[in-house]
């Protein structure tokens, strides 16, 4: 049997799979289809049918489900939900029993979460920097410009804060007001 | 950290939700690629993924594969399920498969194929272990059978497992 417990890293696997069998293209229609239109449907009627106060329901308690230990810091205003991941459950699990069959694992959520917000009408500003620990802010599609500043939404619990938080841009995985997971300006 | 689980979690079981994604990443292979396709990612699975747990099992042999699926049930929530060690066996009485009942309070709609995955994948398991597995019944409860060649199994009977009803 398939089980919860371990999820985290059976679903990695199946991408390294999806790949191998179908190439990015079916990996992305998975995430698509199989993720934000099937298994997490709920999530998704939710947040287009109440926008922000949707995400706070939905990853309010996904979270909380996932991460007992609250890994994890939800901040939100009337125009941006951010959340910011100091210890991600998810990829945690994979960094402490040393899984690995997908080359960046962390693609997953903008895979599912980017066209899930983009039908509901928000943008992403996203890094990840491979450790279990990044930060995401929703915004109406409408607005632009660059990242918000260190702290403007989070304030001390922003991730970027952290002593390990790479200084250099550059080392992190970033999306700036996007919604396809291909959008990712790459760690260089 | 001491576990007969080959990937452990800092929690003492998953979030039911997950089987949510289990049962659409099925419907999304079936529907997608086709049912031998469905058949080669369990069973890829079962000798990659689960690598560790056939290794244990190929030196531990069943007193290893009863203490794996006692621990790995006590790690599902909602499951109610008996693991029996007998000489040359392991008998896992499901009386409550925690993912179909997750997946039937849910009101998802639950791929008929779905208890097929037990027997395709512990079988490329059992198999990769030196053992034979067997399935019988299905559709919210069901006996998995994990025994050594001294047992001398019938083949598996299709028939045997059944489909799943949503």
């Amino acid at each position: 049997m398939i089980g919860c417990y371990d999820f985290c890293g059976h679903y990695e696997w199946s991408f390294g799979w999806f790949e191998r069998v179908g190439g990015h293209a079916l990996v992305r229609e998975y995430w698509n289809e199989a993720i934000n239109h099937d298994s997490q449907r709920h999530a998704r009627d939710l947040i287009r049918r109440e926008g922000i106060p949707g995400m706070l329901k939905y990853w309010g308690h996904t979270l909380t489900e996932e991460s007992p230990s609250l890994g994890f810091n939800i901040s939100h205003g009337p125009d941006v939900f951010r959340i910011d991941f100091h210890d991600c459950p998810s990829r945690g699990f994979l960094l402490r029993n040393g899984l690995r069959n997908y080359r960046d694992y962390c693609d997953h959520c903008m895979g599912w979460t980017g066209p899930m917000l983009a039908e509901a009408g928000f943008v992403v500003d996203h890094e990840h920097n491979h450790q279990g620990q990044c930060w995401w802010e929703m915004r109406p599609k409408s607005a632009t410009g660059p990242h918000a500043p260190v702290g403007a939404v989070a304030g001390a619990k922003d991730v970027r804060l952290r002593p390990e938080w790479p200084k250099d841009p550059r080392q992190l995985d970033r999306y700036t007001k996007a919604s396809d997971p291909d959008a990712k300006m790459p760690a260089s | 950290m001491n576990s007969p689980l080959p990937y452990v979690d800092t929690k003492p079981q998953g979030s039911a939700d997950f089987y949510y994604a289990v049962n659409a990443t099925f419907r999304f292979i079936l529907q997608r690629l086709g049912r031998d396709a469905w058949r080669s990612y369990l069973e890829e699975m079962g000798r990659g993924y689960f690598a560790k747990v056939n290794e244990q099992w190929s030196r531990g042999g069943l007193p290893a594969v009863a203490e794996y699926w006692r621990a790995f049930f006590a790690a599902e929530p909602g499951a109610d399920v008996e693991v029996r060690q007998l000489a040359d066996r392991v008998e896992l009485e499901v009386r409550t498969c925690p993912a179909i009942a997750h997946l039937r309070a849910g009101g998802r709609e639950i791929v008929k194929e779905y208890c097929q995955h037990c027997y395709l994948l512990g079988s490329a398991r059992a198999q990769a272990a030196g053992l034979t597995m067997r399935l019988q019944g299905g559709d919210g409860s069901c006996r998995h059978t994990y025994a050594t060649a001294a047992a001398r199994l019938a083949p598996q009977d299709p028939a045997q497992i059944k489909e799943v009803r949503s």
